[in-house]
């Protein structure tokens, strides 16, 4: 009896040393973000800043064209997040439900293309991108979603394929074409796992850097994730300012995994992706 | 009778539906392929057309290799932080989902925190490190000074701690002067594993799948926790860690955002933390040579597959898949 006391005893010991150890950057990070520069330097340590430094939000945010980034990574976001659900739905589709003889071997090549590792086709597709006159345009960030995505192709394919045949046949009865199947009753169906596809989009349109770094060169253009490294070359030696405009970028995901937690956790442990 | 125009019609559905898809993988895929095999064989600069110059680009990667500079650097720094910090994530993944799944009070609060880091975006992230991992001020030298632990350079050293130079700085140490050990890379893989919660979900998820009554009979064969682990948990889990080594060694081969916010795009100090995913930007887009980056990505992928299929050819040696009864 004894002896089980001091085992659990030690397990929520381990449990609870692990936990700070993975929760204190994040700490470290917040209360950083509300201390002066001057209590940084002298206590960079406490975790409890001595006065709440609320200003040096406001502060962080004027030194940099910040609403001008937001915007842009919000409109980068709506197009990536439109074009990613619509262009993977269509194809995910003509790959599961529609009777083709090509529909295995393209399912093939859509899997081979994840094999691929973006270092190969980083710059074709810049040249490419630079030739159709979208260089330092939002475009050539957005469009390219719009050309299908393996990975969200796969997840919905998956998805589409436990739609059971009776509910098409049915729509078959009533005349519908393929169009028609596909709007009114595989989409409508569907919408946790579009669901799915358009929150990671957005996650990994809120935290892309290299394709802003690489095709963006107007400070008007930049979103957040490029416009925040801008400011750590401007403004390394405010740490808490820096620490300030971290945490305001971190917030939106932090929020978006607590509401949507379970899509989170489903969507990594079934693809594998990262978040 | 009209089986044929409908199977017709399927056909041409099929590919109308699949048809962005299919402009995606010709125009983002296919000839990006093509000309990144043809341009590697030229010297492009993107300002005049590209030139023959036949293997050039290859005779050069092999000479920086032999000379240890620039992509030969570039190669040396991403082995080491593949060999070390993949491995790394699989073995505290596993521990960590070991010691998640214990019923403890609170354990989907353990689950969320452990998980949090990982939904933190890189940019901030790195913003976030750079600052922990400070030699003066940051926390991460202050709570090693409390287990005796002198204060490390990290981000401002080329050194890391496996490396043959480590033996001298020992020596060094013994004889009094300070012990220097942890350097960029291992900054790098620090901040890495901080992220380990993507993996510690999967691991979960396959700890949960376990039938309870494998557990139930090793414990009538009277094992160990730690043998039930070594013996029924992880040969259980043994697909999920391949899946995981692949996809990590594929990650941890494509680190960008990272290492360019805490270099500030440069890959210092001393080039240390130039991966070959760096110098292949800079190559392309700073000296402008599309071509002999060209011809790095390629070796990349090529190895990149190398490895992949090794991993794939041990996996059978250590890889159960569970019967389908």
């Amino acid at each position: 009896m004894n002896q089980r006391w001091v085992k659990t005893g030690g397990l929520y010991l381990v449990a609870w040393f692990t936990v700070t150890i993975f929760s204190l950057p994040l700490l470290v990070m917040v209360s950083g973000s509300l201390k002066s520069s001057e209590q940084l330097t002298r206590d960079p340590y406490s975790l409890w800043p001595a006065g709440w430094n609320w200003i040096n939000y406001p502060e962080a945010l004027a030194s940099m064209p910040f609403l001008v980034y937001l915007s842009n990574t919000l409109l980068l976001c709506t197009g990536c997040v439109i074009g990613t659900t619509l262009s993977c739905a269509l194809a995910a589709y003509g790959l599961s439900r529609v009777d083709w003889s090509g529909r295995r071997w393209m399912f093939g090549l859509v899997i081979a293309t994840m094999l691929l590792p973006w270092h190969i086709t980083m710059i074709p597709r810049f040249v490419l991108i630079s030739e159709l006159g979208l260089y330092n345009s939002l475009w050539s960030i957005v469009l390219p979603t719009f050309l299908g995505d393996a990975f969200f192709i796969f997840l919905l394919r998956q998805f589409f394929m436990t739609i059971p045949e009776q509910l098409l046949d049915a729509g078959r009865m009533d005349g519908l074409s393929q169009w028609g199947l596909f709007w009114q009753i595989v989409i409508p169906l569907s919408k946790p796992a579009l669901a799915t596809v358009a929150l990671f989009q957005f996650v990994i349109t809120w935290n892309d850097f290299g394709s802003p770094l690489l095709y963006l060169n107007d400070p008007q253009k930049f979103p957040l994730a490029y416009g925040l490294e801008r400011f750590v070359s401007s403004y390394g030696d405010q740490t808490n300012l820096l620490l300030a405009a971290a945490t305001l970028f971190t917030l939106p995901m932090i929020l978006i995994f607590f509401l949507a937690q379970k899509t989170f956790i489903q969507g990594i442990s079934t693809t594998g992706i990262k978040g | 009778m009209s089986r044929r125009p409908l199977k017709h019609s399927e056909t041409r559905a099929g590919w109308l539906f699949s048809l962005p898809w299919i402009i995606g993988f010709l125009a983002l895929f296919v000839w990006p392929l093509v000309a990144s095999i043809w341009w590697s064989l030229c010297r492009f600069d993107m300002i005049s057309p590209p030139r023959w110059v036949g293997l050039n680009n290859y005779v050069r990667l092999a000479n920086d290799v032999t000379q240890q500079q620039g992509f030969g650097q570039a190669l040396t720094n991403t082995m080491y932080y593949s060999l070390l910090s993949v491995p790394l994530s699989v073995v505290i993944g596993i521990l960590l989902a070991v010691l998640l799944s214990a019923r403890l009070r609170g354990q989907a609060i353990y689950r969320t925190l452990v998980f949090l880091p990982s939904v933190i975006p890189v940019v901030a992230a790195s913003i976030l490190w750079l600052w922990l991992l400070n030699p003066e001020s940051g926390m991460i030298n202050y709570l090693l000074s409390w287990i005796g632990i002198p204060p490390q350079n990290w981000l401002n050293q080329a050194r890391s701690a496996f490396s043959l130079e480590t033996v001298e700085v020992l020596q060094n140490y013994t004889a009094g002067n300070p012990l220097k050990l942890f350097g960029s890379k291992d900054a790098l893989i620090l901040m890495t594993l901080w992220g380990v919660g993507n993996f510690v979900v999967i691991y979960l998820a396959a700890i949960s799948d376990i039938p309870q009554s494998l557990y139930e009979a090793a414990e009538m064969d009277g094992a160990s926790p730690c043998r039930k682990l070594l013996h029924v948990t992880l040969p259980m889990l043994s697909p999920v860690i391949f899946f995981n080594l692949v996809m990590g060694l594929i990650r941890s081969v494509q680190t960008f955002t990272s290492i360019y916010v805490l270099s500030e795009g440069t890959g210092a100090p001393g080039g240390s933390l130039n991966l070959i995913s760096l110098e292949l930007f800079l190559s392309a887009f700073s000296s402008l040579e599309m071509g002999y980056a060209s011809a790095m990505a390629l070796l990349l992928f090529i190895g990149l597959m190398l490895a992949t299929i090794l991993l794939f050819r041990t996996s059978r040696y250590w890889v159960h898949y569970r019967m389908v009864a």
